[in-house]
């Protein structure tokens, strides 16, 4: 069955794509308690920006770094400018994700008058073809593949080995303990935003560069297949979001070979809606999140 | 004053009414985040449309798919629209109202209204896809003549007397012992629990009530237009009710009538009158309805894919 070993192909491309884009949510959610809505939009604006440079005659992979790096100051803004401030007033969680799905909209509509809404793709060559057996990818393809798993070994090695990484930890588990301990709680939330707005505004470039093309109505479908991989895993764990991105990415591209690439996230979210139904506790679960998983 | 733009202007007021009361029934007393309104007000208006809709294989309207077509005279449409967002209520009700904390069950919600307008633009056959309906018959149009001043003025009569029957079935509810059940549980679930109410069936209730009355906003906005497409339920359009609720005051009844009148109505007929001044002369704004509603659907919706705001009418101009 060729068209499922090629699907397996595209799988796993976009698996490598929601895991960067579900580490950061994840990541966010965990450490900060936000459930931050405007992540979507975010990675179409970080999107915009490699597009911008793209057409100027840039390499999209250094685009990719801009977007990166855009993505990341502007997280880091938001939460300084917007979230923050909220967060201290005692704003309940419902009322956060009220918050941020209200900054979503602002982000979209700003960027409506700035890039209008038409659609607009990157021009960069897809590059040659590697065959491994039935499973056909690009250059290109490769290339987020390795970005992907260099960047999970990454956030790992960050996570386990690092004295930041520890800090984390220890913010995610217990904030005004690990104040108590001497930990500086607050760079340790601001890093927390750059780390995963860069993760944001990166996974941002390669969605949009892995579809076809993409829009500021962009943002929704990407929010969903993050939100569902993370919510899969379990949500804050980082390890959980990687989980379910392998799940997401491969039941999509699969779904779409066996039935109609319409449906790819309406897909994501049937498996969404079932791990609600079947195991909301796993949902609820917020105590050990960022706990190294295993 | 142009008569259509003043009755139109009435009608989407009676509409926005409608689906505010709703909407403050559920978020307002009973503190659930209904991210997802404004599908129960699609579902009302899909039902009402293929309800008084000929089959799609009459000869006027084979351009379009559609299930059902059964031809029904007035009155039925508007009650089926109310069913249909209450039979929609039962099953998304069950999903996420029984065990998620509210961030997530607001989540679940949200993610539901997006999902549901992703289906229903890719299934054509079902609704008739991106394009939605179009030529849904208007009630009564065979009585009056729908063209004619005075079946603007009786439209502006119908939507009254809906808006004055959910006034007093919402009023009814809040001022109940019932409704202070609802407030207790909104403002301390726990300590309601410990006195013997049950969260879990008092939601569903009010999910299920809120959901008949978006319903029928839907059907009265989907005879009115007489056109219905997935670009009208967009998931901001739940946000600007969510606004008008917010500022008229959440559990307040009349708050959520003067947010009504102040958000999705004042603020963009502002809005819209600061663009008309602007380019006057030239925009069709006192035209009111739709000019859309007499073609089919497609390039004059596609204009705005993607605004907070709703557009009040397919002009088919571009957002000045």
């Amino acid at each position: 069955m060729t068209i499922f070993e090629a699907a397996f192909g595209f799988g796993l491309v976009s698996m490598s794509v929601i895991a960067i884009a579900a580490v950061g949510f994840t990541m966010q959610f965990g450490i900060t308690n936000m459930i931050n809505l405007a992540y979507g939009e975010v990675m179409v604006s970080s999107a915009y920006v490699a597009y911008s440079l793209n057409r100027a005659g840039v390499s999209i992979w250094i685009g990719m770094i801009a977007g990166g790096i855009f993505g990341a100051v502007f997280s880091f803004l938001l939460n300084r400018v917007v979230y923050a401030p909220f967060q201290r007033k005692g704003t309940s969680y419902l009322g956060m994700v009220i918050v941020s799905l209200a900054i979503s909209l602002m982000i979209a509509n700003i960027l409506l008058p700035i890039v209008s809404y038409n659609s607009v793709s990157y021009a960069e060559h897809a590059g040659s073809i590697i065959r491994f057996g039935g499973v056909v990818l690009t250059v290109n393809q490769m290339i987020i593949i390795v970005l992907a798993v260099a960047l999970m070994v990454g956030i790992h090695a960050l996570l386990r080995y690092t004295r930041l990484g520890k800090a984390m930890r220890a913010t995610a588990a217990n904030p005004s303990l690990a104040r108590n301990c001497g930990i500086p709680t607050q760079r340790v939330i601001d890093m927390v935003w750059l780390i995963t707005g860069a993760l944001c505004g990166v996974a941002g470039v390669v969605a949009a560069l892995n579809s076809d093309s993409f829009a500021i109505a962009s943002g929704g479908g990407f929010l969903i297949t993050a939100l569902a991989a993370a919510v899969l895993g379990g949500a804050g764990q980082p390890y959980g979001a990687m989980i379910g991105a392998v799940i997401i990415g491969l039941m999509t591209e699969l779904t779409a070979a066996a039935w109609s690439a319409e449906y790819k996230e309406v897909v994501a979210f049937a498996i969404l809606v079932l791990v609600m139904v079947l195991r909301p506790q796993g949902l609820l679960a917020k105590r050990g999140a960022l706990a190294a998983a295993g | 004053m142009n008569t259509y733009y003043a009755t139109n202007l009435l009608v989407y007021a009676g509409v926005d009414i409608i689906a505010c009361l709703a909407l403050n029934l559920q978020f307002g007393v009973s503190g659930i985040t209904n991210f997802a309104l404004i599908v129960f007000q699609a579902a009302g208006a899909y039902a009402a449309a293929v309800l008084s809709m000929p089959p799609s294989s009459s000869p006027d309207y084979s351009f379009q798919l559609y299930v059902g077509g059964y031809n029904l005279p007035f009155p039925i449409p508007w009650l089926g629209g109310a069913l249909a967002g209450a039979a929609l209520a039962i099953p998304v009700g069950l999903v996420v109202l029984r065990k998620l904390r509210s961030d997530y069950q607001a989540i679940a919600l949200l993610v539901t209204s997006i999902i549901a307008n992703t289906v229903i633009t890719n299934a054509r056959t079902f609704l008739n896809g991106a394009a939605g309906l179009a030529l849904i018959p208007q009630p009564l149009d065979t009585q009056i003549d729908p063209r004619s001043d005075t079946y603007s003025y009786f439209f502006v009569g119908l939507t009254a007397v809906a808006v004055a029957v959910v006034w007093m079935i919402a009023a009814r509810i809040v001022n109940s012992p019932y409704g202070r059940t609802l407030r207790a549980m909104r403002d301390h679930e726990l300590a309601a629990t410990a006195l013997g109410k049950n969260p879990v069936q008092l939601k569903m209730t009010v999910f299920i009530v809120g959901g008949a009355i978006a319903g029928l906003s839907g059907a009265i906005l989907a005879g009115y237009i007489t056109a219905w497409a997935p670009s009208e339920w967009l998931y901001p359009e739940t946000i600007i009710l969510f606004a008008a609720v917010i500022v008229g005051g959440r559990g307040n009844n009349l708050g959520a009538i003067l947010g009504a009148l102040l958000v999705p109505v004042g603020f963009e007929e502002v809005t819209r009158l600061l663009a008309a001044a602007r380019l006057r002369g030239r925009t069709g704004w006192l035209t009111g309805r739709c000019s859309s509603q007499r073609t089919s659907t497609g390039a004059s919706r596609a204009c705005r894919p993607w605004t907070a705001f709703r557009s009040r009418c397919h002009e088919g101009r571009s957002p000045a």
